[in-house]
C-alpha cells in the first residue's frame, strides 16, 4: 500500500467492530491467534529469536516518541539467566497533544495484551507490567478487566493455550506525573520509588526493574506486534511510510471540525490530514501552524507544510519530529505567545527536579513568557530564551529538558515577529 | 603489556582498574567543580556541575590499531555531549579535557552555576555555610559574573526542624540528594526523601517522622550549601573566626577522628575528619554534642573538703596535701584508680606514681554498655581508652572487684572517670578513704573527694587513646587553660583571625579559660615534693618514654602516630608487657 493510498486504508489497531473490547468478540476476530501461532506452530516458530527476528524485520518504529526499532530493542536483552525478566508496557501518555494508547485501552485492549504477552515470549519474560497514567481512571479498570479476562481465558498465567510459556501480567498506575512516562523514571514508580528518571548506563535491558533485565515498549508499539506475527513482516513494512511504517494512530486536536483519534498509514500528508481526515479548519480558519507529534516537537508554520508527510524522515526535513503523532492544529487567530507559555508551564511543572539546568531552566523560561504575555518583556529577554534553552539542551540525566527547550527555541526563532510585537524594545542588552 | 592510559588536558596519566574520571582527577590532585558526588556513597550524576569533554580514540576494526592523523595523532571520537566526569568510568586511551582547556566545558559549568544560583536565596551574609560553603567557592572560581536572572525567585519552607538536631532551609537546597543518599546508603535509616517535583523539591522526612537518625548531623557536613544546618551551632560563629584542630571522638571506644572548632577558649562544634579505615567522612550525633563537656560544668581550681563541703583550695596545698597523704598511709592501703575514659599518658602518669611511691599496679573497670553499639561508629564501649589501660598494664576489674578494692582501701587516687555516676560504686563503698579524685568535670564521683583536683581535657592537652580496634590516635590542644599560651604552645592550630587579624579581634577573654592543669603535671610536682622523679613534661615526652618502656607501644610517638594517621598496635604484645 502506498502513502497516497490512505483513503481505502481498513484499520486494524481499532477497527470498527462492536464490542472488540470483550475477549470473546476479539477472539472470533482471529484475536489470540497469532500467539497461539507463536507458541504452539514450532515449524513457523522454532524459537523466541526467531519472533524477535520478524519483529525486527517489520520495522515498527517505538511509538512513544523515539521511534526506536522495537525488535532491535528486544535484542538488546541478555540471554536469560533464570531469574526474572520484565516488559515494562508504557501507558503514561501524558504528553500534551498526546491522546492515542487509551484508544487502545478502550477499544481494542486484548490486542496490546496479546502483543505484549508474545513479546514475552520473544524475550522469555516473566512479568508484564503495564503502566497507565493516574488520571486514566476508567482505562486503569478497563485494563485490569481485560486482564482478568485474558487470565481467565488462559491467555496469561500458568501455561499460556497450554503450552510450557507462562506469564504474569500486573496493572499498575502512575500518580499524574508525566515525568514517569520517561522510561526508567517508569521503571522507579513501578518500584514504589520516586519517579526520578535513572542515569544511563546501565541500560534497563541489563539493569532495569529491581535490578533485573527489562524492555519497556509503548501500548501502540505492542499492538502492532500480533498484526506483524499474523501477516508477516512483510506485510507490516510496507503499509505507508518506508522508513517509518505500519499502522499509526494519529491523535488529531486544535482548530479543526472533527478532532480525534485516527488510525491510518504512517505517512499522510499533514494537510491532507487537515483537511480531509480531521473535516478542515473549524469556522473555515486560515491554517497558522501546527506542532506534529506531542508539545515537545518543534511547531512548523503553515508555509512549511507543503508536501510534508506524516513520518520521521519527511518531518525531520521540515524541522520537526514525528513524535507520538499527536498533531496540534493552530488556526489564524492563535496566540503564539500563549501558546508558548502554556506549553514552557506544563514542562516547568512537570520537571523531576533532579538535574540543576532542567529544575531551575523550566522555571526560568516560564517565568520569562509569562513576562512577555504579560506585556513586560524586552526584546532582549528573547535572546535570553534562547540562550537558556542553549544551556539547557543535552547536558541532563532525561530527555525532558530537551523537550522543554526545543519548543522555546523553535517558535521564537519561527514565530520571532509576533513575539518582538508583544516585547518593549531593550535599550541596552543582557550580558 | 602496558598501563592504560587516560589523556586529561594534553596530558598523560597512568592508571589500572575502572576509575571513576571525578574521583581519579581528584586523587591527582587537579580539579573539577562538583556537588552531588560523595566519594562514599553512589553518583546520582543530578547536580551537572562536574561536566568534562570526553573523547576515545579509534581503532581500525581490522587491525585493532589505533587510526591516525595525517599529522600522526590518534584521531578522537568525542562524545556527542559533554559527559558527567563522576559517573564517567575511564576506558583506555580516552581523552578528556576539563574547563582548563575547553571553552565549551567552562562554559557549560558557568552556565550550571547560572541556573543554580537562579533560585538560591543569597542569603550568604545571613547563613551559616559560608565561609566553607562549596557553591560559593566554586560559584567564585567558575560562575558567572552577575546573573540574568530577573524574575521572582521561588519561594520553600524555611526553618523546617527535620528532627531534634537539624534544620532545613529548603531555599538553600540545591537537591544534590546527598542527605537522603546518606540515610538510605550510610546510615540506612532511610528517614529522608525528596518531595514535590522541580524547583519546588526539598528533603523531608515521612510525614509525622522525625530525623532523629543518631548520625543525622553527617548531612550537615556533606550538605554543599546552608540548607542543613545543626539546630545546636546555627547562627553561634562564623567558620572564619573559628580554629579548628585535629581531636579524636573521645564519648565512646570508636576513636572517631574530628575537629574541634573553638573561639575564645570554647569549643563550639564537633565535625568528623575523614580517615579512611576508622570512621571514613562520618561521625556519632551523640560524639558532636560532647563539645559542651569542654565548656561547662567544668572543675575549675583545686578543692577541699572540709566538715562535709567542698572549699577552695591553692594548688600548693592540693599538692602538700596529696604529698601528706601517700606518705602517712600504709602502702597496702592506698588504690589507684586509672581511668578508660583517660588518655593513655595520663594512666601511664598514674602508673609511674603508684610506682614510685610502692603502691600497687593502678586498677580500672571498663565502660561498657551492652547492647549500646551499632556495628557502625556506636561501640558497647562508652570510653575510649580501655585497651589503652590494658596495653600500658593496668589491673582491669570488674565492677565486684572494684567494690571490694575500694571497701578495703584507706586512700583512694582516682582519675578521672565517674565510677559512681556509672554505677560502679555508691556511697556505701566509699566512706572509709580518704579520696584524691582528678577530674575534668564536676560528677557524683566529684561530690565524694576529700581532695579535688582539677585536670585537663582532650581539647585542652595532646594525648593518645586507643580505640576498640586497637588504634592509637592523639589529639590536639584546642583551647588554652590558665596556664597555658597559645601563641606559645606550637600544637595549638592558627586560626584566620589568628593569622590576619589583630589582637583585639579574637580570643579576649579570661572567663573560658579553666584553672586546671596535665593530670601528668601534677604527678610530676606531686612526686617531687615526695622526693621522687616522674620528669613527665608532655604528652609527646610522655609517650616517647611509654615506647622505650613498653613492648606493646613500641615504635609510637606523636610523629609515628601524625605520619599515619594512628597506628594499629598488636594485642599480642600485651601479654609480652606484663
Ligand atoms: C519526559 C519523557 C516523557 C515520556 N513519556 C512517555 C509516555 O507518556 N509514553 C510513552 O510511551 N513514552 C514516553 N516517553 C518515551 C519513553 O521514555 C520510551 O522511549 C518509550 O516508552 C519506549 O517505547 P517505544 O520504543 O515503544 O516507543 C517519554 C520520554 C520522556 C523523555
Ligand atoms: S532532565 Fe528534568 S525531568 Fe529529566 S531527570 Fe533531569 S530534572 Fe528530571
Ligand atoms: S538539603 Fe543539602 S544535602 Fe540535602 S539535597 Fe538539599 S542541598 Fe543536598
Ligand atoms: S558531581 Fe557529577 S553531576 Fe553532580
Amino acid at each position: 500500500m502506498s502513502q497516497s493510498d490512505w483513503r481505502t486504508y481498513k484499520p486494524v489497531l481499532i477497527p470498527p467492530v462492536d464490542n472488540l473490547h470483550e475477549i470473546e468478540v476479539y477472539r472470533k476476530q482471529g484475536g489470540y491467534e497469532a500467539l497461539k501461532s507463536v507458541l504452539t506452530d514450532k515449524k513457523r516458530w522454532a524459537d523466541p529469536k526467531s519472533v524477535v527476528d520478524e519483529v525486527k524485520a517489520a520495522n515498527i518504529r517505538g511509538r512513544g516518541g523515539a521511534g526506536f526499532n522495537a525488535g532491535l530493542k528486544w535484542s538488546f536483552m541478555p540471554p536469560a539467566d533464570g531469574g526474572p525478566r520484565y516488559l515494562a508496557c508504557n501507558g503514561d501518555e501524558s504528553e500534551p497533544g498526546t491522546f492515542k494508547d487509551r484508544k487502545i485501552f478502550e477499544y481494542n485492549p486484548h490486542l496490546f495484551i496479546e502483543g505484549a504477552v508474545i513479546a514475552a515470549y520473544a524475550m522469555e519474560i516473566t512479568t508484564i507490567y503495564v503502566y497507565i497514567r493516574g488520571e486514566y481512571r476508567p482505562f486503569i479498570e478497563m485494563m485490569r478487566k481485560a486482564v482478568q479476562d485474558a487470565y481467565k481465558n488462559g491467555m496469561l498465567g500458568k501455561n499460556i493455550l497450554k503450552s510450557n510459556f507462562s506469564v504474569d501480567m500486573v496493572v499498575a498506575s502512575g500518580a499524574g506525573a508525566y515525568i514517569c512516562g520517561e522510561e526508567t523514571s517508569m521503571l522507579e514508580s513501578i518500584e514504589g520509588k520516586r519517579g526520578y528518571p535513572r542515569v544511563k548506563p546501565p541500560f534497563p535491558a541489563q539493569k532495569g526493574l529491581w535490578g533485573r533485565p527489562t524492555t519497556i515498549n509503548n501500548i501502540e508499539t505492542l499492538s502492532c506486534v500480533p498484526l506483524v506475527i499474523r501477516n508477516g513482516a512483510d506485510w507490516f513494512s510496507s503499509i505507508g511510510a518506508k522508513n517509518h511504517p505500519g499502522p499509526l494512530l494519529y491523535g488529531i486536536s486544535g482548530h479543526v471540525n472533527r478532532p480525534g483519534v485516527y488510525e491510518l498509514p504512517s505517512g499522510v500528508p499533514v494537510l491532507e490530514l487537515i483537511e480531509e481526515v480531521a473535516g478542515g479548519m473549524r469556522n473555515g480558519k486560515k491554517l497558522k501552524a501546527i506542532i506534529p507529534g506531542g508539545s515537545s516537537t518543534p511547531i512548523l508554520r503553515a508555509d512549511q507544510l507543503d508536501g510534508v508527510t506524516m513520518d520521521s524522515d519527511s518531518l525531520r526535513t521540515a524541522g520537526s519530529m514525528l513524535g507520538t503523532s499527536g498533531m496540534v492544529v493552530m488556526d489564524e487567530d492563535t496566540d503564539i505567545v500563549e501558546v508558548l507559555w502554556r506549553i514552557s508551564h506544563f514542562y516547568h511543572h512537570e520537571s523531576c527536579g533532579q538535574c540543576t539546568p532542567c529544575r531551575d531552566g523550566t522555571g526560568w523560561l516560564e517565568k520569562i513568557l509569562l513576562k512577555i504575555r504579560n506585556g513586560d518583556g524586552e526584546t532582549r529577554d528573547l535572546d535570553l530564551l534562547l540562550d537558556v534553552t542553549t544551556q539547557m539542551e543535552g547536558r541532563t540525566i532525561c530527555a525532558l529538558a530537551d523537550a522543554a527547550a526545543w519548543p522555546v527555541r523553535y517558535t521564537i526563532t519561527r514565530f520571532r515577529d509576533e513575539f518582538e510585537a508583544r516585547c518593549k524594545k531593550s535599550v541596552h542588552a543582557l550580558v | 603489556m602496558t598501563m592504560s592510559e587516560v589523556f586529561i588536558d594534553g596530558k598523560r596519566y597512568e592508571f589500572e582498574g575502572q576509575p571513576q574520571l571525578l574521583q581519579f582527577i581528584l586523587d591527582l590532585g587537579l580539579e573539577v567543580p562538583f556537588f552531588c558526588y560523595h566519594p562514599s556513597m553512589t553518583a546520582p550524576a543530578n547536580c551537572r556541575q562536574c561536566m568534562v569533554k570526553v573523547g576515545s580514540p579509534v581503532k581500525d576494526r581490522e587491525t585493532g590499531e589505533y587510526e591516525l592523523d595525517d599529522e600522526g595523532n590518534r584521531v578522537i571520537r568525542w562524545f556527542p555531549k559533554l559527559q558527567t566526569s563522576c559517573n564517567t568510568v575511564i576506558a583506555d586511551g580516552m581523552v578528556v579535557q576539563t574547563q582548563e582547556s575547553d571553552e565549551l566545558v567552562q562554559r557549560a559549568q558557568k552556565d550550571t552555576l547560572e541556573f543554580i544560583l537562579a533560585n538560591h536565596p543569597l542569603d550568604c551574609p545571613i547563613c551559616d555555610q559560608a565561609g566553607e560553603c562549596p557553591l560559593q567557592i566554586q560559584t567564585y572560581k567558575y560562575g558567572p559574573e552577575g546573573s540574568r536572572f530577573e524574575v521572582k525567585k521561588v519561594h520553600k519552607p524555611k526553618h523546617v526542624q527535620l528532627g531534634p538536631r537539624v534544620t532545613l532551609d529548603a531555599e538553600r537546597c540545591i537537591n544534590c540528594t546527598r542527605c537522603v543518599r546518606f540515610t538510605d546508603e550510610i546510615s540506612k535509616s532511610h528517614q529522608l526523601t525528596i518531595v514535590e517535583r522541580g524547583d519546588k523539591n526539598y528533603p523531608v522526612t515521612a510525614p509525622g517522622r522525625s530525623f532523629d537518625d543518631p548520625y543525622s548531623l553527617n548531612t550537615v557536613d556533606i550538605c554543599p550549601v546552608g540548607a542543613l544546618t545543626s539546630t545546636d551551632f546555627r547562627f553561634k560563629a562564623r567558620v572564619w573566626e573559628m580554629n579548628q584542630t585535629p581531636s579524636i571522638d573521645i564519648t565512646n571506644g570508636k576513636g572517631c577522628n574530628i575537629d574541634l572548632w573553638t573561639r575564645d577558649n570554647l569549643v563550639l562544634r564537633i565535625t568528623p575528619r575523614f580517615h579512611p579505615e576508622v570512621n571514613d567522612y562520618w561521625m556519632p550525633d551523640a560524639g558532636r554534642e560532647a563539645y559542651q563537656l569542654f565548656n561547662e560544668n567544668r572543675v575549675s581550681h583545686p578543692a577541699q573538703k572540709l566538715e562535709s563541703e567542698q572549699v577552695s583550695a591553692s594548688w600548693n596545698h592540693a599538692l602538700e596535701t596529696l604529698a601528706e597523704q601517700l606518705e602517712q598511709t600504709d602502702r597496702k592501703d592506698v588504690l589507684f584508680i586509672g581511668s578508660p575514659h583517660a588518655s593513655v599518658e595520663e594512666n601511664f602518669a598514674l602508673m609511674q606514681l603508684a610506682n614510685l611511691t610502692g603502691a600497687k599496679t593502678p586498677v580500672f573497670t571498663p565502660h561498657v554498655e551492652e547492647g549500646s553499639g551499632d556495628g557502625f561508629l556506636l561501640s558497647d564501649d562508652q570510653a575510649p581508652n580501655a585497651e589503652g589501660c590494658r596495653l600500658l598494664g593496668l589491673e582491669e576489674v570488674s565492677p565486684k572487684q572494684m567494690q571490694t578494692k575500694v571497701s578495703e582501701a584507706r586512700l583512694i587516687v582516682a582519675l578521672n572517670d565517674n565510677l559512681f555516676g556509672r554505677g560502679v560504686l555508691d556511697a556505701t563503698h566509699a566512706k572509709n578513704a580518704f579520696w584524691v579524685v582528678f577530674a575534668s568535670n564536676h560528677t557524683e564521683t566529684t561530690q565524694m573527694a576529700d581532695l579535688l583536683i582539677p585536670i585537663t581535657t582532650a581539647a585542652e592537652h595532646a594525648a593518645s587513646y586507643v580505640n576498640v580496634d586497637s588504634r592509637i590516635q592523639r589529639t590536639f590542644p584546642a583551647k588554652e587553660t590558665k596556664y597555658s599560651n597559645r601563641r606559645l604552645s606550637m600544637e595549638m592550630s592558627e586560626g584566620r583571625l589568628d593569622r590576619f587579624g589583630t589582637s583585639f579581634d579574637n580570643w579576649v577573654t579570661e572567663d573560658h579559660k579553666i584553672d586546671c592543669v596535665p593530670f601528668w603535671d601534677f604527678a610530676t610536682q606531686a612526686g617531687e615534693r615526695l622526693g621522687l622523679n616522674l620528669h613527665l613534661i608532655d604528652g609527646r615526652q610522655i609517650m616517647d618514654q611509654i615506647a622505650t618502656m613498653n613492648p606493646a607501644f613500641e615504635g609510637v610517638s606523636y610523629v609515628t602516630m601524625d605520619e599515619q594517621g594512628g597506628i594499629v598496635l598488636a594485642k599480642e604484645s600485651m601479654a609480652k608487657s606484663k
